[in-house]
């Protein structure tokens, strides 16, 4: 059953979402701010004295009575202050909750349900949108009344001024997600609508909602605190912003009365940076490439960067146990130089450096003769897309070559190191020795460049001295050699087909004539009709053009058709290697075996299928499912 | 073996946006079918030749322009529509995105029991056996969550689900075309294990035509939402009649065909194929073609 991928996915990390932020030091940090502002908001108040209390003191400095001094009236500072955090984050709470909640009404409910609702609330947050925040917000406080003007009217202003912008950001996101299978999946089992969107959407959208939450509450206590300040905040409440206000008309700046206005506004640039901090933790749920990798790891990789040079002796890999999977005889030892060879590989591991450290690919050796066509036939996750962009050095990190070397044979007979390029020696290489077509490569043109444009491109970087003319005949003689018009040099890339544009990307591939073209999996998102064409075009091209073919596919099927040799790779180890007959006459690892059992001949013989419609003789006579699987996992750990 | 769905020319129109005249396109064109039960119809056709469109229609996920759906009752009388569900699931394609990465896969489960009339109690023990009869019999898998899980045991996960509600129709939309190669016929061999052990009407909509020939009974190949042949598996796989079903058997990979590669259709398919054939389909049972009416 699933035997054969279960030790394949357990290296894999996990990919799936996580509900909460992981502990960084940035989180803690913001963590921390928040949780100390946080009590003394709420129990500064109770250590402190009177905020009201006047006394015949004037405007004095911190001193042992009064830590943070008093105001020109003599009030204690430090005791407004604990009363003005209080107040700031009551409002800035209030908000935050208000406005997430308007914001996901709108954003969510109106995504989800569509048509005219949709249409009708995005217009309304659109329109809020427009609306400048804060001068609306002065006008509407200026409207109020100052007697009526508690902390609840601001806040419900603040509120309605604040949630437009969230929402629009919840709408995109609830408008990819009410697409996705499992919501379709939902309807189809009949949950209701509310059900649906409150149980199966909005769990997906908590880390945003509560990334908008903290954006809104800190919004919340600087409008609030700029409002305050011009004097159009809540009556009779005590807030940073007031506090601001106070210390602005009691001329504590021109006084020199530090103490009064820096605490506030330290307290304020606090929160927020804490609140700030917070946000970024969640934002790394919602994209995980933005987590950054702990510094000392990065110093590892930079001492490690160059290991080539010292392996390139062979003499630390002769040590080397080979995995009992593999069989030793029928993979090629890379040490013996393969005279015809174009590209040898010779012990290559590439690890993926994460938490759990990944080795990707783990000590493969491959011989890619002149003008053969080698099938690299793996699974999902067997490191053979690894292999490729190693050997165009595109992995990047946390992927890193620990061992083993790249050598491309030149066709004038000088060997190459691809290892030791430096950056200029590896952009002469990419594309003009070595090319590559990448996996869904109908979607790796530019889609506002001309087809022209981007096969000129190459030929200005790796051509300079070509006049424009020459440019121009050879990108069109390009195109002609993988079958398309040259007259569609000036169409943009979605006004071609999908097989079209990939025949485009084969011929960028070949516009300066590479004596090695990677392949990964070129053909597996276009129809069969529309591969085979490719195809034919590419053994023709082939023929003509003699370069060699690295062609990486899932399909050993598609492989024993057209390559000249096929290797078998999983779990990061070249398991078997010999040519196509050989492959499909006498496959010697199990795991092969396997492979060719997956795929059911169009024409010849049923072998264990049986369909459902037939009598029970025929089942009785079939072994089960299961016991194929084992007896391979079996065979595969004994060896 | 008594057919539970009859579909009578389907068909569905989606307006493209844009353009004064709003230009229509014609996804699926006057399809019709029955799904029996115990036996497996195949939907056999390109990207773009309406079967997945055919596959949401069903499952109820959109509503066809023009045509009838009817549901019947082992009694032969037709199942009111706001029942459809007990009696119709799907299985999605891709198995990654078809699990709600939030919820436990117990929760996958036990939704639709719950949703078709089971209690607490009974559902906790049912989501147990469903799991084992989809062969995950993993202690405290129903606790997971679906990123834990491989592929295949995702899409058994899938499959679980659309029984769960004690479906007699499976609609299953490319159900391994995501999955690693070597665990597909695992899966197929599931579903069909299933089938028989149901008695499920099962429709399997697929673009590879070896598994369509090996895993149903009668095939129905698409093209540009027609129905272009129709016949029992063999027959169509085999000695196709129509240029299209030929031309998707030319050009399928086939392991026993090495060195065939030169060989195979000319050009792609828009040339291949003209108007006037395009619109005729073979039926293989009635040995005729015949053309739509004007």
């Amino acid at each position: 059953m699933t035997d054969l991928n279960a030790d394949l996915a357990a290296p894999r990390p996990r990919t799936g979402r996580r509900v909460l932020p992981r502990w960084s030091p940035k989180l803690a940090i913001g963590v921390g701010i928040i949780v100390v502002i946080g009590l003394w908001g709420l129990l500064g108040p109770f250590l402190v004295g009177d905020p009201e209390a006047i006394r015949d003191m004037g405007l004095t400095a911190p001193s042992r009575t009064h830590l943070l001094g008093t105001t020109q009236t003599g009030q204690d500072v430090l005791a407004q202050l604990a009363y003005a955090t209080r107040g700031s984050l009551f409002i800035g709470l209030l908000v935050g909750v208000m406005a997430t909640v308007l914001s996901a009404l709108f954003g969510i409910v109106g995504s989800y349900v569509g048509g005219l609702v949709d249409e009708a609330f995005s217009l309304l947050s659109n329109l809020m949108l427009v609306i400048p925040g804060l001068p609306l917000v002065i006008v509407i406080s200026a409207f109020v009344p100052a007697s009526a003007r508690g902390s609840w009217t601001i806040a419900v202003v603040l509120a309605i001024t604040g949630w437009a912008g969230s929402a629009r950001v919840l709408r995109a996101q609830t408008l990819s997600l009410r697409n996705r299978d499992y919501i379709q999946a939902a309807r189809v089992a009949g949950e209701k609508r509310w059900r649906v969107i409150g149980v199966e959407l909005l769990p997906n959208l908590l880390p945003l909602l509560a990334s908008q939450f903290v954006f809104a509450v800190i919004g919340a206590i600087l409008s609030e605190t700029g409002l305050s300040f011009l004097g159009l905040g809540a009556a009779n409440s005590a807030t940073l912003g007031t506090m601001l206000n106070y210390a602005q008309n009691g001329f504590a700046l021109q006084r020199g009365a530090w103490w009064w206005f820096v605490p506030p506004g330290l307290i304020i640039a606090l929160f927020g940076c804490g609140l700030a901090l917070v946000n970024f933790s969640i934002d790394e749920i919602i994209n995980p490439r933005l987590r950054d990798i702990p510094r000392r790891e990065r110093r590892n990789r930079r001492r490690t960067q160059r290991p080539v040079k010292r392996l390139d002796d062979g003499a630390v890999l002769d040590g080397t146990v080979l995995d009992g999977t593999v069989l030793d005889d029928a993979v090629p030892d890379g040490t013996v130089p393969d005279d015809g060879a174009v590209l040898t590989v010779r012990h290559l591991s590439v690890t993926y450096r994460t938490e759990r450290p990944v080795h990707a690919v783990r000590d493969v050796s491959l011989a890619l003769r002149r003008g053969e066509i080698l099938g690299l036939v793996g699974e999902s996750g067997c490191g053979k897309t690894t292999l490729a962009y190693a050997i165009n050095r595109l992995h990047r990190p946390p992927a890193e070559v620990t061992s083993g070397s790249i050598t491309l044979h030149d066709r004038d007979g000088e060997d190459l190191d691809v290892l030791a390029f430096d950056r200029d020696e590896l952009r002469a290489f990419r594309w003009d020795k070595l090319s590559m077509v990448f996996q869904g490569a109908m979607n790796a043109l530019n889609p506002v460049l001309t087809i022209r444009a981007q096969l000129d491109d190459v030929l200005t970087t790796h051509r300079p001295s070509m006049s424009r003319g020459e440019r121009h005949e050879r990108c069109a003689e390009a195109l002609r050699l993988v079958g398309v018009d040259p007259r569609r040099l000036k169409a943009y890339p979605h006004e071609l087909s999908g097989g079209m544009r990939q025949r485009v990307m084969i011929a960028m591939a070949l516009l300066l004539e590479p004596q090695v073209v990677l392949l990964d999996e070129p053909t597996t998102a276009l129809d069969v009709v529309v591969q085979r064409g490719i195809l034919r075009e590419l053994l023709r091209l082939r023929t003509a053009l003699g370069f060699a073919v690295l062609f990486i596919t899932h399909d050993l099927p598609l492989m024993l058709e057209v390559s000249d040799r096929i290797a078998v790779m999983r779990d990061g180890r070249i398991v078997e290697e010999a040519t196509a007959e050989q492959i499909a006459a006498e496959p010697r690892h199990p795991y092969t075996r396997h492979l060719l059992d997956s795929f059911p001949s169009l024409v010849g013989e049923r072998g264990a299928f049986i369909r459902a419609g037939e009598d029970e003789r025929s089942q009785a006579a079939q072994p089960p499912a299961a016991a194929s699987d084992d007896g391979i996992a079996a065979e595969a750990e004994t060896r | 073996m008594s057919a539970i769905l009859e579909v009578h020319d389907l068909t569905k129109d989606y307006r493209l946006r844009g353009g004064l005249r709003r230009p229509v396109l014609r996804a699926v064109d006057q399809v019709s079918f029955t799904l029996t039960q115990g036996r497996t119809l195949a939907l056999v056709g390109e990207s773009g030749s309406g079967k997945s469109t055919i596959a949401r229609i069903l499952a109820r996920l959109e509503k066809p322009t023009a045509g009838r759906i009817v549901l019947r009752a082992p009694d032969g009388t037709q199942v009111p529509g706001r029942f459809y569900r007990d009696h119709v699931q799907m299985v999605f394609q891709d198995p990654f995105a078809s699990l709600n990465p939030f919820h436990t896969i117990g929760h996958h489960i036990a939704r639709p029991l719950r949703l078709h009339g089971h209690d607490r109690a009974q559902t906790a023990r049912q989501v147990d056996q469903l799991l084992e009869r989809v062969s995950l019999a993993e202690p405290a898998l129903a606790r997971r969550r679906p990123h834990e899980l491989s592929g295949g045991q995702r899409q058994r996960v899938a499959i679980a689900r659309a029984l769960a509600p004690g479906a007699r129709v499976v609609v299953a939309d490319e159900p391994v075309s995501m999955l690693d190669v070597s665990i597909r016929l695992d899966v197929l061999q599931l579903l069909a294990r299933l089938q028989r052990e149901e008695n499920l009407a099962m429709l399997y909509i697929t673009h590879d035509l070896a598994t369509a020939r090996h895993f149903s009974d009668e095939i129905l190949v698409l093209y540009r939402g027609r129905v272009v042949e129709r016949g029992p598996a063999d027959e169509v796989i085999l000695t196709p009649r129509h240029p299209y079903t030929k031309l998707l058997a030319a050009a399928s990979p086939d392991p026993l065909a090495r060195g065939r590669a030169g060989i195979g259709p000319d050009e792609e398919i828009g040339d291949e194929i003209d108007a006037a054939s395009a619109a005729a389909t073979y039926d293989h049972y009635t040995g005729r073609w015949t053309r739509p009416q004007a």
